[in-house]
Parts: C-alpha cells; structure tokens; sequence
C-alpha cells in the first residue's frame, strides 16, 4: 500500500485517537468538542429566543409549560489542528533506517490517526526547500500544508514518501515561524535529531507561547548512540562542514555515551518542566512498540 | 659518569626528528557525523574533567623522546670510571681465613669480599680494545691458591670466584702476596687487589718491596669471643684425672657472660659459667677424669660474629709410664730430678749405653759418652756426639749466663738466676736446634730436632755448676722429661692449626693399604697409601674440629683448631702496616668500571612498552 506504514500497523493505527487535553479552538466543525455553541446532538444550554432565530431549535415543550419562547443551545464540535514540524535537515539522513525516514514513518502514523479523527493534519518541513530543488519537492510540501479528511491519507502517506532530507536546519527559526502561521493553536508534534548548535530552547518556547500542546521525539541514529569508529579522527559536520579533531578509543566509549546522555537528559529535563511529552528513540527502534507502546502510554493517544 | 663510545650521541640527533613527526600534521580518518555536536560536547565534558589532557597529546611525544634519550645513553656504553680499575693487570686476592667468616657483613665477610670482587670482574675492560684487562684469582686460606690465572674471561673468573670456600686456618697472606709481587714484579701497569679484613694480617716481609697492593676492607666491627689456647695435661694432684688449660679471650668492648661446656668425645662432661671482661682473656680450668683415649672439647655458648673459634678438640691419650734410662757415674741431683719429675717416670739406671733388646722412652747421658749413640730421644749432658754439631767441639771456662728464652717449653716456670758454672763445651748453634741459655760466646743449652730424634743437650756438667741447687733445676728436667717423651711428641702430632697438613709415620700401623678419613662434617676420604708409603699426609684440614682416621684395624683421631689469638680479634683494620715504614690505608674509590647500558636499555624497553600500551589504550 505505502512503504511507510504496513497495513497492520495502519489497522491498528485507526483504533486510536489524538487527545488534546485542551478544548479545540479551529472555526472548522470537526469531531473534537469545542466551547464554541452550535450544531451537535449534545446539549448545552438554553437561551431566549430574539427576532430572526432559527424556528426549528425552539424549545416548544418549554413554550408549552411556560409560554415563552426559549432556544435550545447545542455544543459545537471543532476539528483539532496537529502540526508536525518535521526535521529534513542533512543530518537525518543518518541512521540503518536513516533517522529522516523513522521521522517520517511517525509523522506518517500521526497523520494517518488525526485524519482518522476529522483533524487536520498539517506538517511544517524545515528548513524550507532551497530554490534549487525542483518544483515536485515545493509541490510535495505544499501539498502536506493541510490534509484534511481520510480519503486525502494515501496522498499524504506518497507525499511524506516523495520528501528528501537535505541542507541546514534552522530549527528555531522554523518553530518560531510555525507557531505564528498557525491560525489556532492545537497539538504541536516535533520530530527532529534535536543536535542544533544554536539549541531547542527559543523554539519550543515560542510554540509554547502560542497554546501548543507540544509532543518532541528525538531521534538519533545507533552510530551516534554507539560510534563503532575508532583511532584518530577528523570528524566533518554533515550540516555546517565543520571539522573537529577527536582521538577516539574504546575505552573512551562509555565517557562520550555519558555525555551523551546527559545532553539527552539535559533536554528532557527542559521539556518536562513545561509541559511537553518528550521521547528520545534510536532510529533503529521498532516502529510498533514505540507508536502503540510509548506514545499510548504517555498518552499521546488513547 | 664517563662513555665508552660518546660517538653514539650522534643519534642523539634523531631527537628533533621525533619532534618534527609530531609538529606535522597527523593524518587522521575522515569519518562524516550528522553532527559534530555531540562530539563537541563530550570534547568539551572530557577536558574538563581532567586538566591534565592537554598535555594527554604530548605524553606520546615524551615517551618517545625519553625512549629515544634512553637508547643512545645505552650505545654510548656509559660507566663509572674507578681508578683502581685501570690497571692492564689485576691480581685478586681473597683472605679465606677464619676471620673471614664472621657474620658483622651479611651473611658473611668472606661472600662480601667475593660480591666485591664480582664486581671488579664485572668492570674488568675486555674486548679487543687496545686497553684489554687481565685478571688472575688468589684464594689465599690455609694456603695460597691460584684460583684462576691471568685471563680475561669474565665468566672463568666468575666461576673461580663461586667455587672459593672460606676456611677455617689463620690468615696466611703472606705466601699469596709473594707470589702476587712475583707476578707483579718489572710490570708497572699490574696492582694487587687485597680484599680482606686485616686481621692477623702480618705483612713485615714485604716492607723493602714494591707492592702496588690496594686493600679492600671487609668487616664493620670486632664483636668476638673465642678460645685462643687449649692444652691437656696430667693432673699432678691426682693421676686418675686430667687438667685442660684453656684460655677465652674477648675482644669486643663489653664484658660477657656465656657458659663454657667440655666435652668428652661428644658428651657433656661439664659446664662453667664465666666472666669475660672487655678485651680481656680469662684462663679457664677443667678438671676431669678420662677412661680412655678420646677427644676433650671446649665450647663456647656465646653468640658472637664468629663461630670457628668457639670451639676447640684436644687429643688426650691416656698417659703410660715414661720409661728413663739415665747412664751416669753417679748423680744423686738428677736421679732425684728424674724420678719425680712425674708421676709415671720408670728409672733405671746404667753405668753405660748400648744398644740393647730394652726400650727406653728417653736417654739420660751424664758425662758418660756411649758406645753407641741412642736412636731414640736424648738428654745429654756434658757430651757431644760430632753429628750434632758443625765446625766442632770446643771448650769455655766460666761462662756467664747472659740470656735464656723462657717462652720455649723447655723453659717453663725456669730461671737462671744465680747459677754459675765452671766451665763448658763450646759449640755453634746448629740449624735443627735453638739455643735455650746464652752465654757470650757459646749458647749452653740447646733443643731441636734431629730426623725425628729429639735432643736436649747441656753443654756443662751439672756437677760443676750451682744449677742442682737452684729450685729451676728439678723443674728444668721435668719439663724435659715432658719434652722428651715421645708419647708428648706423638700427642701433638693429633693437634694442629685448620689448614696444616696432618703427617702421620707408619711405622707402628704395619703396612695398610688404604686410610679413611672422616671429616668433621662426615663426608669419609679414601687415602690410598703406596707399598713404600712411610707416612700418612692428610692436607684437606681446612675446617676445624676433630678427624677420625681408620688405618687398617686402628681407629685414630687428630683434632684441627683456629686458636689464633690474632685470628680471633676481628676488628677490621683500616691499614695494613708494611714493616716499620710503609702502610696500606683501605681504599673507598669505586672499584670497578661499572658498566650501565643494560640498565638504559632495559629502562628504553619498558618505556617502549609503556607507549605501545598507551597508544593502543587511546586508539584501540
């Protein structure tokens, strides 16, 4: 069907739903309940009738007991907007599977669930195609701005496919800039290497800002988990090209996997002090266990 | 510190090589990383961690160099120089005397002085230099022996060294150093090299000689006791018993109490505690009864620095009559003299001598010339046989005694005081005897040793002098009834000093083919004795103590001790007095070329392997 998501995990995938822990604020009707009053079969309130109202939603056994005119009120149910900021820089396409491509599988599950759920899916691309690429590549993105509907997903699912990862991140900038796009803050999924000499700070911060419910996944490639490469090195910086000079031994490993972690440690620290659902996966995890094991327990979706 | 070949600090130039290899670049793997951040940071957490990594690139660099350093301080063969060492010709020689076997060194003086010596061979210069050094190897102990003659190979002399055992015989230096100044004689570039203690160290012969003799002391400290004489007589108070005469000298500078035991053919007869002042010798008398022929040994149980002189074996055979033939006319004085000059003596008088069936222990001849002159020992008083005496028999009247040597046994406890005499024959001192009282122109008394006849001759008759009424004339002829006995003589053939030859005549054994020998550590030696063998010659009594000899059904036993009064004080001494003029100081200049490129490169292969294990730490 698609070489992103096989059919079982697909089938799986349409038993569960996004939770947002906040009430949907998009203009657009959708399946999320929202504050807004409208159309729905739930009931929320009574109001008094005034001139030019719409006869049908008269409470008449209220006209009957009272003999005055009142409006049945009924909640609106809005769609939920997720955005998945997706990381394509250079970087990603390190990793057995390249980490852009377990990027993409997640954003792809994602997607498929919201759009399951009459959400809207939209997925930011950073950093924006260089104007050298050819125009499929812009179509692609483009195309990826907004999915609506479960009928759009197999397109989705080949545009996700057709994405190539290439050139420098800017991954604060690229946050900062989908947060101020979004018309209606709504489930924000970040997945990106996280390895931005500038930092994650400023970016997650400003999608904070503007209402986001964030999900960060962080994934790493096993070679930078574990390298396997020793003795003297030069190593050149896939993104910047920078070179840097490391005499590696084995019995160094577990010194650089420290630090490692502590880089990894670091950074959930900042997420959990604000609010944000933070994974960090090697590239080589099993794609099943970390979408209906993790995400379902942190309850990413239910 | 000099070198052998300082040409080999020309390699010294490949040090800034080293450093040139590190100031290029090294050529590292290019590996691409999604991100060098990570790498950064953990960059970043190790250095500052350990302030010490920014030298971590260097150590590479000064392993390298001091290994280098190491390896060509090791091909310029450096050394300590000793100026001793110089000599083309050295001749070694290691005192193996019992005062070389004291422990003040560990484990001893004598392995002290053989590592010493080591060490000179280690520095003997060899090869096929223009300065090739011999060395020649005496072990100068009972007697001197050339170990090893002049060579240059380290390993021979080394194992010369290893097979020279110490002994327990009085320093006897003076024969190796003779032949060392033999050696040594016309060569200006050959030194002697002395490694002893110095004690009992008697160098007075060499005193007008040239010896080029360096002294290596051994020894710290003179922490001795030891018994330094041992004598076994009849008890004249009681004939059943015997009285040992010892005497224990201390030589340390403290007063010790120790216990001395005596031992009757190696049971504990008895034990007497005593005192021994500082520096003192105190006598010591036991009193014991003996059953049989046997061996007495006087113990020591002090711990001192030297254990060969804490133990002494006299031979004691029980005492037999002594049978006296006096031929006189008529000498009441000496008839009195003999028969109680002991209590065994057997008299019996003559008015001549001939040989007859009889046998005498010893011959009395007053002024009676024999018909034949006797064959066994002989006091003869007044008359000369013309064998003893060269240039003949003259006469003197009224000599005046000016002299007489009262340290020879004859003389014992006897003095001439007050005795005149009218006249006497005048002879010359013959060289098989000493003369015992002296007048100006003849001596008047002499002793000695013809073959193996002993004589004691007077040369005046007793009758005309005052001598038989002095007290000293009756001891006098105790003394030389004593002498005379051959069973004396035959008692002191079984005693003598570690390292002396034992000589025993067959005559009495008949003809045995073999003798065993059983020495005091038990090992047994088989003497095989020739047809015509007259003597028996045992010469390996370098350790003392008591050896059994079994020579056809007889069982015999002779007694090897130190008692060296000289021996026994083993305070080292600094100097080596050559007579009267010269001395010989103990030298501290570093005796030996000492060699230390395998140190260097020993130290370049460890520091080689530190590397290779720090390189392969970092990289691997």
């Amino acid at each position: 069907m698609n070489a992103l998501l096989t059919p079982e995990l697909l089938r799986r995938l349409e038993q569960v739903q996004l939770l947002a822990a906040r009430r949907a604020k998009s203009s657009l009707k959708g399946e999320r309940r929202s504050r807004a009053r409208g159309l729905s079969v739930e009931f929320a309130d009574h109001r008094n009738y005034v001139l030019g109202d719409d006869l049908r939603y008269l409470d008449w056994n209220l006209f009957g007991r009272l003999d005055r005119l009142f409006l049945k009120l009924y909640e609106e149910e809005r769609e939920l907007p997720v955005r998945i900021f997706l990381d394509a820089s250079e970087s990603m396409n390190f990793g057995a599977p390249t980490k852009f491509d377990f990027a993409r599988q997640i954003a792809a599950a994602i997607g498929y669930v919201a759009v399951c759920g009459f959400d809207r899916v939209s997925v930011n691309v950073f950093p924006e195609a260089a104007t050298t690429t050819g125009n499929s590549e812009l179509a692609y993105r483009n195309a990826l701005r907004s999915v609506r509907g479960k009928k759009s997903a197999m397109q989705f699912f080949q545009n996700l496919s057709a994405l190539s990862a290439s050139g420098i991140a800017d991954f604060n900038g690229s946050l900062k800039r989908g947060a101020m796009e979004a018309r209606q803050a709504g489930v924000a999924i970040v997945l990106s290497d996280f390895l931005d000499p500038a930092g994650y700070e400023p970016g997650l911060n400003a999608l904070i800002g503007r209402g986001f419910q964030i999900n960060a996944v962080q994934i790493l490639a096993p070679e930078e988990l574990t390298p396997t490469t020793f003795g003297d090195l030069r190593l050149v910086d896939s993104e910047s090209g920078s070179e840097t000079e490391v005499t590696f031994g084995k019995y160094r490993l577990s010194a650089y996997q420290q630090s490692v972690a502590n880089y990894i440690q670091r950074l959930s620290e900042f997420a959990k002090g604000r609010g944000i659902r933070f994974f960090s996966v090697s590239s080589a995890t099993d794609l099943g266990d970390l979408l209906l094991k993790q995400l379902r327990a942190s309850e990413v979706w239910g | 510190m000099s070198f052998l070949s300082p040409l080999a600090f020309l390699f010294a130039l490949s040090l800034p090589a080293v450093v040139v290899f590190y100031l290029l670049k090294r050529k590292r793997v290019v590996k691409l990383v999604p991100s060098s951040l990570l790498w950064q940071k953990f960059l970043a957490e190790t250095q500052a961690s350990a302030p010490l990594q920014r030298l971590r690139h260097n150590w590479l660099l000064l392993l390298q160099l001091l290994l280098l350093l190491l390896l060509v301080l090791a091909l310029a063969r450096p050394y300590f120089a000793g100026k001793t060492g110089e000599a083309a010709l050295q001749i070694v020689i290691i005192d193996a005397s019992a005062s070389m076997q004291a422990t003040d060194e560990t484990p001893s003086r004598f392995e002290k002085a053989r590592s010493e010596a080591l060490q000179l061979v280690d520095g003997l210069k060899t090869g096929f230099s223009q300065d090739n050094q011999q060395m020649l190897l005496m072990v100068a102990g009972a007697n001197a022996e050339v170990k090893q003659s002049a060579t240059s190979e380290k390993a021979a002399l080394r194992r010369a060294l290893q097979a020279a055992q110490v002994t327990d015989s009085p320093t006897r230096l003076a024969d190796a150093l003779r032949v060392a100044e033999t050696l040594t004689r016309d060569k200006p570039n050959a030194e002697i090299h002395l490694f002893s203690d110095g004690a009992g160290v008697d160098l007075s012969e060499f005193e007008t000689k040239d010896l080029r003799l360096v002294f290596h002391r051994v020894g710290t400290r003179g922490n001795n006791q030891g018994i330094v004489t041992l004598d076994v007589k009849p008890n004249p108070e009681d004939p059943a018993k015997r009285a040992l005469f010892t005497s224990i000298a201390n030589f340390s500078d403290t007063s010790v109490d120790t216990t001395v035991e005596l031992l009757f053919d190696g049971q504990l007869v008895e034990t007497k505690p005593v005192t021994l002042g500082a520096t003192n010798t105190t006598p010591v008398v036991f009193l014991a009864a003996q059953p049989r022929d046997g061996v007495f040994t006087v113990r020591l149980t002090a711990k001192d620095d030297l254990a060969a002189d804490n133990q002494a074996s006299v031979v004691s055979l029980l005492p037999q009559p002594v049978r006296v033939l006096l031929v006189t006319r008529g000498n009441r004085f000496l008839e009195k003299a003999l028969a109680g000059a002991a209590p065994n003596v057997e008299l019996a008088t003559s008015t001549d001598f001939t040989e007859t069936g009889a046998k005498f222990d010893l011959v009395v001849l007053d002024d009676v010339p024999p018909a034949a002159w006797p064959t066994g020992n002989v006091l003869a008083i007044h008359v000369a046989s013309t064998n003893w005496f060269e240039g003949g028999i003259g006469g003197v009247e009224a000599p005046p005694i000016v002299d007489w040597k009262n340290t020879h046994p004859l003389l014992r406890f006897v003095s001439f005081d007050n005795v005149q005499i009218a006249s006497s024959l005048a002879v010359r001192t013959p060289s098989w005897a000493v003369s015992l009282v002296d007048s100006p122109t003849s001596p008047l008394v002499v002793a000695g040793e013809l073959g193996r006849q002993r004589i004691v001759w007077i040369g005046f008759d007793t009758l005309q002098s005052t001598w038989p009424l002095r007290i000293s004339f009756p001891i006098f002829i105790a003394n030389a009834v004593d002498w005379l006995n051959p069973a004396t003589a035959k008692a002191d053939r079984f005693q003598l000093h570690a390292g002396d030859a034992f000589r025993l005549p067959l005559g009495d054994f008949g003809q045995p083919t073999s003798a065993k020998v059983t020495t005091p550590d038990g090992t047994v030696k088989d003497i095989p004795l020739g047809p015509q063998a007259r003597e028996l010659v045992f010469g390996e009594t370098a350790k003392q103590g008591t050896y059994r000899i079994a020579l056809g059904t007889n069982q015999l036993a002779f007694c090897a001790n130190l008692l060296d009064s000289n021996e026994s004080n083993i305070t080292p001494r600094n100097e080596l007095s050559l007579g009267r003029h010269g001395e010989v100081t103990a030298t501290t200049q570093k005796r030996a070329n000492l060699e230390w490129w395998r140190w260097f490169a020993a130290g370049a292969l460890a520091v080689m392997m530190a590397e290779w294990w720090w390189y392969h730490r970092r990289t691997a």
